[in-house]
This record gives C-alpha cells, structure tokens and sequence, in this order.
C-alpha cells in the first residue's frame, strides 16, 4: 500500500448511479476501446460519519435468519461498505469492466462487534490484480471504524473475476487448480428459496442489480434466470453456523455455482469442538439436491 | 462419531433420587378415538375435543361440580386466541369453575410433562389432585396471514393520516393475500421431521422390513386390545367414532410392502420410510386424573399406579450432531441410574412410535456399546429390551398422533396395563414411558403399579 491520501466522498455513493454510470461505461469502452492499463488505482475511498437505519437493520436480521440483536451482522456491514466498493471499481482508471465481473469470494475479519449506535467510517480499495485461467481477477478491500477511530473493526476481502478479460503483463496460472471432485454429504439443512428471494435481498442490502431481481431483468443481462446474491447466501450459512462463533471472528466463503431461482438449496454445517467443548471452527457446505453441483463452501471460525 | 457425550453423571442429572414426600398417582385416564386428519373431527377445534375428553373423564370417577387441584394440558397447534385452551374447556366442563388451570406447550411431549409437572405439584402437597391432559387438530389448524399482509395490518394501525394509509396499501402485493398454514419443518433447519428422522434412520442402518414390522405389530396389537375391550374404560366415543379411525387392523405385511417410500428419497437407496411406517397427522384429546393417596381413597376411586419420577433431554440436533428425535436415548440412562435400574427392571415399555423407526433407532443405539460409552457415558451397551414387551396395546403408528395428546394416551393406557399386570402375577410392575418432541427434545418417565 501507498500512503497516499484517501478521496473522501461526501456520502455514501448511490448503487442506482454507479450500476448506469457502469453501463455507460461499458458501451464507452465498447466503442472506444478499452484501455490497456494494467495498473490499479492506488487511492482509496472513504465515507465518514456512516449511520445504520434501524428498521433496516431489523429487516436484515430476519431475512437471514439471525437474531435481531443490536449488533450488526458481518454480512450486514458488507452491504454497508458494498456502495463505497463499487465506487472504486467504476473509477476511470479501473481497468477492468465493472459489469459482468463474477464474485469469487469473500474473506471477512469481525475483530469486535459494531452496533447500531456506532457511527462508522468506511474505506475501500482494490489491490492484487492477478491471473486466472478464465479472465483477470481483482480483491476490493472494505475496512470499517469507528468514526474517528484508527482500529479496524471489520475488513473484508472479496474477489471478482472479470471473465474474458486479459490484461497485457499479467499472465494466466499456467497450472490449472485440480478441481476436487465432490460428493455431496447427507444435509444438515435444507433452504427453500423463492423466486422472489433475489428482491427480498436487495430491498435489505440496496443492492439491485438486475441480474438478481426477476427473470426478464436477469435474461436482459444474458442470464437464463435470475440468481440468488452470493452474500445472501453466504450471510444465511453465517447465521446457521449460529451463536457458538461469537463476536469476533473470520468467515470465509468460495462461491462455485450460482443459485437460480427459484431453487432447493442443501447444506452441511459442521463444527469442531476442542476438548473442553469451547467452539474452535464451523464449516459449510452447499449445494443442489437436484444435481449434486456443489454451490458454495466456506469456515467460519475463532479469530 | 464425536466423542463429546451427555455424561449420565453431568449437571447434576444423575443425583440419588431425593426421598419425596408423598406419592402421586394415577386414577384413569379417558380419551376420545383418534381420528384422521380431515375425518370425522375435521370441523371439531381443539377446545371441543378437550372438552369432550375431559366429560367423559369427569363422569367415568364422578367428578361433577369437584374445584381439581389443578388442571393442566397444551396443544401443539395452536391458536393465539386459545391462550387460554385449557381453561376455557374447564369452563365447559361439568368441573367447578373454581378450578384452577394452565396451558403447557412443548411439542409431542406437551401431554406427558403436564402429568409429570402436576404429579410433583401432588408430590410436594401443594395440590391434592390434578387433570393432565391434551389435545390437537391437523384438521383445524390455525391458518395465519403472509408476513406481508400482518406488517401492513400493524402499520395500518399505527398510521395517523390518510395518505400514509395509502401508501402502507400501495405496498400490498397479491401473493400478500395468500393464507400461510403451518409446516413441520424445523425453524432452524428447514428439513421437516421425517426428513429429520430419514437421516437419522440411515445413519443406524434401519431396515424397511423392520419398520413395516413395527408398524403391523403395532396395528394388530391396538386391534386385539380393542377385542378384548382394553379400551372400555379409557375412552368416551365422540363424532361417531368408537375406535382410532387410522387403525388397520387387517393390514399386512405385503401391504406395507407395498407402499413407496415418502422420507428420504434424496437419500437414494437408503429411503424406507412410508406411510405406513410414519405417523399420519391426525385430530384428538386425552385427559390423565391424578391425585394423593388421601384424596382418592376419600372418594373410593381406584389406584392404577403412581408417577415414580422422570427426566427430560435435548439434542444437538441443529448441525447433525445427534438426530432430531434421539433426546430420549439421553434421557433414558439418566433416569435409570437415578433410580437403580436396568432396562430388565421394566415389565413394559411404551416408546412412542414418532416414526417406525425413531423407536428402533432408540433402541439401537442402546445396544450399541460404542455410542452408550463415548456419547452416554456408561461402561458398555445400555442393553436390549424384551420385544413382547414393547408397546403391547399398539401404539402411535396404529391409533394416530395427535401431538399433545399422546402423551396423556400412553400414561392412560400403561396405568392400566400396569395394574392389570401386578393383580394377576402378584408383585408390583414397572413401565418406561419415552416421547421425542420436535426441537430436538424428550421427556421420559417411569410408572409402577399400585
């Protein structure tokens, strides 16, 4: 990292905007042609004085199955942070196309809990572009404090894949990952999810990108059907791994393939105890009942 | 198989019994058939078959006009407007209205905690006797609106001028309007009961033969006791129904052969549970008379047993730590070892048919010597049971599962048997009485002729 001075926005960006402003992109670069840049912005964003909406809050909570504590859920957080995210990849001088980039993963650090009352300060930035055998991926970095604060609360890492995307300098892995074959465990859990669950996720999170909220707004992006968020589904399998995790702590999670909707979603939970029954880690496990294609995977465990 | 086990000796569970002051025990119990979902109680709610079960129970030991100690029974399916279930019953009954009364919900065990909880009340003389008692509909199930539709009601209620009305209506959406009823699945998995119990099935090996096994033994035993007219005096005909509307008494093997699988199938080859080895959803109510020594005699009402004592449990169930209906394969040691016993202590055991093959899975899991030693605590296999001895009057795969009333069926019925068994050998008799409840719980107890 540079120590180079953050732009500060003056409030949260809007998604609405940013996802036009990326369309308008996208055609921009269609006719102008894209820039070769393979160089990141090394400017971070930032937001301060963040405040959470309660009834929101409340309204996430029961969507995903938490408890609605005062505490704000870690998924939650990342949906806080999720505007300021894209407002980095949508810069100029981001070199890779903002739409159609494929969420790969996400690394979250819970280090201390944040509550409602909290005010926080939000930043982001992108680092790490690198190869991948099918495009060029890239991790947005979100950190939040609390207003004023220099310790860091909560971070998370995501990494987006822009398939198809080569960038001169930067080559693919040429050792192709073995893919570990997967043979689906008996179930722990079963979630029955709507058609409308893409909505239901977006009115809580304000993310609404068309690809999640019906079949005609995904089939206009080239989808066959709608597709559930992957941080609703990852956030749900957060909230199953249940109260044993505590407040502080790392969740990891891979995301395979998408969930259409509407669809029958099993899971594996499973958690590992130490000899004195205190909680060391949780893993899980998702996948399609119908054809076995494993969906995602991830840990949740002590930090 | 973790090795992390509910040690019989943990929280204090395993304590000696402590001497109780006095005995509690059962005079009768008085049910109503149990009827299939949708049958002959399809239009019947829940207070009208408690009702009807605690009348027949009231002129069976002539208890017109009596202030009872306490009365205390649940139902599984409720209503918000039944908080008070119970004793809007007793105030249709032929009972004082003086007699005061509670509501008691906990799953399939709700009947057989209300006669646990009231025997102690008996125990420690704060009552003189007591009616235990339950009931439930899967036909009149309560039916609620979507999430929808109840947040626009309460914000409707809230709102103070006309265009914040309007926009609250504005959000309405027609699936809004659709009625949700209830489901069996689990809150916290989303894998109903027998989905629940499927896993557990084939992680204990049951066969489909030994299920359907179960299932006739337990059809062919409620009809010949119906035949022998065992059920005389414990039941009170209600709707036209004389017997349990769900029993086959012809049914056979080849029949239940027969059936196709309905739990498990994403199991593949592992799927044996059907209908037929499954408890149907079904409508009805049971009704337990408790009482001192002192009160009884009084009255010259007969003794049939006495509550000896009980023990409840709950599983890890939430990430496949244990199956969802195995709290009483932890509860069960518990309670032994506070009384001294073994299973070979036990003349009868009445172990609640959830599933064909909850029962054999129970029962499995205490002959096998690993589990009883890494996850029960004790030195070997908690041991096997007597068949013969099992569930001899039938049980809930033949006569029907009306959830909270189970509990009241089988005290009723093994008193009964109890007392029967102890006036024709000569010498005292003892039952184990073991129910699994969803929520991954259980609640056993021991009985013993008078």
């Amino acid at each position: 990292m540079t120590a180079q001075q953050p732009v500060v926005l003056a409030e949260m960006p809007s998604l609405s905007k940013l996802y036009v402003n990326a369309a308008a992109q996208a055609a921009r670069r269609r006719l102008l042609g894209a820039h070769d840049s393979s160089v990141l912005p090394a400017e971070s964003h930032e937001v301060r004085g963040v405040t959470v909406g309660v009834e929101n809050l409340t309204a996430y909570q029961h969507l995903i199955g938490e408890t609605a504590s005062d505490v704000l859920p870690a998924g939650f957080i990342h949906a806080i942070a999720f505007p300021l995210a894209m407002s980095v990849m949508n810069r100029d001088d981001f070199p890779l196309p903002l739409l159609g980039m494929i969420h790969l993963g996400n690394s979250v650090e819970q280090k201390s809990p944040l509550v409602f009352t909290d005010v926080l300060d939000v930043t982001a930035r992108v680092e790490n572009l690198r190869g991948h055998r099918a495009g060029t991926q890239v991790n947005v970095v979100a950190e939040v404090r609390r207003a004023g604060s220099s310790d860091v609360h909560w971070r998370g890492v995501s990494t987006y894949l822009a398939k198809g995307v080569f960038l001169p300098g930067i080559d693919k892995p040429t050792a192709v990952p073995p893919k570990a074959d997967f043979t689906a465990p008996d179930p722990t859990a079963l979630w029955h999810l709507g058609v409308d669950t893409g909505r239901a996720y977006a009115a809580v999170s304000g993310d609404f990108n068309p690809i999640h909220l019906s079949v005609l707004s995904a089939k206009a992006l080239g989808m066959r059907r709608s597709i559930a968020h992957g941080m609703y589904l990852a956030s749900r399998a957060l909230a199953d791994v249940g109260p044993a995790r505590g407040d502080s702590f790392r969740w990891d999670v891979a995301f395979e393939a998408p969930v259409f909707l509407p669809s029958r979603v099993a899971l594996e939970i499973g958690t590992e105890q130490s000899g004195s029954g205190a909680w060391k880690h949780s893993s899980f496990v998702a996948w399609s009942p119908r054809s076995g294609r494993r969906h995602f995977s991830g840990t949740v465990s002590a930090l | 198989m973790s090795t992390e086990g509910q040690s019989i000796s943990a929280g204090g569970s395993a304590r000696p019994a402590v001497p109780v002051p006095r005995r509690a025990v059962i005079v009768g119990g008085n049910r109503i058939p149990f009827a299939r979902a949708g049958g002959a109680y399809a239009k019947s709610s829940n207070q009208d078959m408690l009702t009807a079960a605690l009348d027949g129970l009231i002129a069976r030991f002539g208890l017109q006009d009596e202030r009872i100690g306490q009365v205390a029974a649940g139902a599984v399916l409720k209503h918000s407007r039944d908080f008070n279930l119970t004793r809007e019953a007793v105030l249709g009954s032929a009972l004082s209205a003086e007699t005061p009364v509670y509501d008691l919900q906990q799953a399939c065990a709700t009947g057989l905690e209300t006669v646990v909880g009231l025997a102690n009340k008996i125990k420690l003389g704060q009552i003189d006797s007591a009616i235990a008692g339950g009931v439930d509909s899967a036909s009149d199930a309560p039916v609620v609106v979507s999430e929808g539709l109840r947040d626009a009601i309460l914000d409707l209620h809230r709102a103070k001028t006309l265009p914040q009305r309007l926009q609250i209506l504005s959000r309405l959406r027609p699936k809004d309007l659709a009625p949700v009823a209830p489901g069996t699945a689990e809150p916290r998995t989303g894998l109903t009961m027998g989905e629940h119990q499927a896993l557990t099935t084939a992680q204990w090996k049951i066969t489909r033969e030994a299920q359907d096994e179960l299932a006739l033994n337990s059809h062919r035993n409620l009809a010949a006791a119906y035949d022998a007219g065992f059920f005389d005096d414990l039941m009170t005909p209600y709707r036209g129904l004389t017997r349990d509307a769900n029993m086959r008494a012809d049914t056979s093997l080849e029949k239940l052969a027969s059936l196709k699988p309905v739990f498990g199938r994403s199991l593949g080859a592992d799927a044996t549970m059907t209908a037929g080895n499954s408890t149907p959803l079904t409508d009805g109510a049971s009704t337990v008379l408790l009482a001192s020594d002192e009160w009884a005699d009084a009255r010259d009402l007969p003794k049939l047993a006495a509550v000896v004592d009980a023990e409840a449990a709950a599983v890890d169930f939430v990430h496949g730590k244990d199956g969802l209906l195995m709290a009483p394969v932890f509860a069960v040691p518990r309670l032994l070892a506070r009384q001294n016993l073994t299973l070979a202590d036990f003349d009868y055991f009445e172990i609640h048919e959830a599933f064909a093959a909850t029962v054999l899975s129970t029962l499995a899991a205490w002959e096998d010597d690993e589990f009883c030693r890494t996850r029960l605590g004790l030195d070997s296999a908690l041991g096997s049971i007597d068949r013969s001895r099992l569930n001899v009057n039938g049980s809930s795969l033949a006569a029907g599962h009306p959830f909270a009333a189970t509990g009241g069926r089988i005290v009723g019925t093994l008193a009964k048997m109890l007392h029967a068994k102890a006036a024709s050998t000569g010498r005292p008799a003892r039952g184990l009485v073991s129910v699994c409840a969803a929520g991954g719980q259980g609640v056993v107890a021991i009985l013993e002729s008078l």
